[in-house]
């Protein structure tokens, strides 16, 4: 009876953390690899089937061929690097140092605990972020300031409409709309205008999701990679939407 | 340069009627907010905010403007501002409440709108062609004004969509010669610097990385290069000047 709880506490544990590892971002070899690894540390055997709003877990114990199976919701957080690597190493540290699943457990929710990144820092490197891009595509210094500023205008209804729970696409579309808005006034000055209307969107390109969907069908997770692939090309569709609303309206010979 | 002037001059000789009603209208919602705001005269304040934005994207730019070129984009820029204001008139978001705190900055901020004619004038220009306070930059210092006067809760994205405004402003000011939107850009760099502060760093995300006294200080360097570029261009006007 005691090895069925111990068995339930593990399994619960693993679908809680392999749910949250694909959530934040991680790529799926690296979600399966991290749950088996888990389970492994305390004797189990795990088979997992990781989709993109799903995860299918069974947990088998060798020694009294008891199971345990969960099927866990994948919850869309914000994509987090920080987690993706603490948790990574959380699942080395339960296997080599062979840790109660209680100081696991403990880690895990410091991790989830940790302070998140400031909003306004957020804000600021992302505008940075895209003027740099604006500057390696060949942008002169006032474009520079203009996507800076039309990115902040961009990144922040990007959060608001984001945290007010409104749908994802909506957000890009009106997110892309107001940046290349902004970025479009850059057209009344002798400047690079069409390397600041074009980059000023940039910082809503779903890298993460392009980046993890080739990866993921290069190891074999056809589905899932698919799956992340035409998610990110929809958003992009939908920054293209946006940002052809602006053309459209101010700049129509571009289209 | 010429073109911007002459459309100026048209625009004030055809609507100064207009812009006199429009600046009283100002005055005195600003006054009955400030002496006894009820939730009408909130609504009242937006809906002329609305209807200031609109008059600008559509009277100003699309009628009086149309020889600029690309004068779409302010068309169509004021009209998200006015859909903003919109928005925040639906929701109730914007309180129009007062907690006192930059009383004074925000005076001169809303008296800064009648400044645009005198410095005009101090220029050497002459009515119909001066800046006036019904125009878009008169309008971006008043409503930063407006905001920074009844500052409890402030509409943080129309006031980055204006002070994006006055950064283009600056831009103006270099390429075209257009001294007096100095005015605009050094009103909204503290401005920003007190809308930023309250709304990201008052205290709410106290567990964040970076600290939020980091955050601070990365605001205050981003205000401090906001300034050095206004005195890069003020000295480059002051040299084109001499020269």
């Amino acid at each position: 009876m005691e090895e069925k709880a111990r068995l339930s506490d593990v399994g619960e544990f693993i679908s809680e953390y392999s749910a949250h590892m694909m959530g934040c971002g991680v790529h799926t070899s690296r979600v399966i690899r991290s749950a088996r690894r888990i389970g492994v540390a305390y004797g189990y055997d795990v088979k997992i089937s990781v989709f993109q709003r799903t995860i299918i877990l069974t947990l088998f114990d060798r020694e009294t061929h008891e199971h345990f199976n969960d099927v866990v919701e994948v919850q869309p957080l914000p994509i987090s690097f920080e987690h993706n690597a603490r948790l990574s190493a959380l699942s080395w540290k339960a296997f080599d140092e062979h840790l109660p699943l209680s100081a696991v457990k403990e880690e895990y929710q410091r991790v989830l605990e940790s302070p998140a990144i400031h909003p306004f820092f957020v804000l600021m490197m992302v505008g940075i972020a895209n003027a740099s891009f604006c500057r390696l595509f060949g942008g002169d210094w006032l474009s520079m300031g203009i996507v800076f500023s039309s990115t902040v205008c961009g990144m922040f209804l990007r959060q608001k409409m984001t945290g007010a729970g409104i749908n994802n696409y909506i957000v890009f579309v009106v997110s892309a709309f107001i940046a290349s808005l902004c970025a479009s006034a850059s057209l009344i000055f002798d400047t690079t205008s069409e390397t600041a209307i074009t980059t000023s969107v940039l910082f809503l390109v779903p890298g993460v999701p392009l980046i993890n969907g080739v990866i993921d069908i290069l190891e074999g997770h056809v589905m899932t990679g698919v799956s992340r692939l035409v998610q990110a090309g929809l958003l992009i569709i939908c920054i293209a939407i946006g940002l052809s609303f602006t053309l459209l309206l101010v700049k129509d010979s571009l289209l | 340069m010429e073109t911007f002037w002459k459309t100026i001059a048209s625009y004030n000789s055809s609507t100064w009627i207009c812009q006199i009603v429009i600046v009283l209208v100002a005055v005195i919602l600003t006054v009955w907010l400030l002496r006894k705001r009820s939730r009408a005269i909130v609504v009242g304040m937006k809906l002329f905010l609305i209807a200031l934005y609109v008059w600008i994207a559509l009277v100003y730019y699309y009628v009086y403007c149309s020889e600029r070129s690309y004068n779409s984009i302010m068309v169509i820029f004021w009209l998200v501002l006015a859909v903003s204001w919109l928005w925040d008139m639906v929701s109730g978001y914007t309180t129009f409440e007062r907690d006192g705190r930059y009383t004074k900055l925000a005076l001169v901020l809303l008296c800064m709108p009648f400044l645009y004619p005198v410095a005009s004038i101090l220029r050497g220009m002459s009515f119909p062609a001066i800046t006036s306070p019904v125009m878009p930059c008169s309008v971006v210092v008043f409503t930063i004004g407006l905001q920074l006067m009844f500052s409890r809760k402030v509409n943080l994205f129309i006031v980055l969509l204006l002070c994006h405004w006055s950064m283009i402003g600056l831009s103006k000011t270099l390429f075209y010669n257009i001294p007096e939107d100095y005015i605009m850009t050094m009103a909204s760099v503290p401005a920003v610097y007190l809308f930023v502060r309250d709304y990201f760093l008052s205290g709410i995300h106290t567990m964040t990385k970076p600290q939020v006294k980091y955050m601070r200080w990365l605001l205050a360097a981003l205000c401090v290069g906001v300034c050095l570029i206004l005195v890069w261009t003020l000295y480059l006007e002051f040299a084109r000047g001499i020269l």
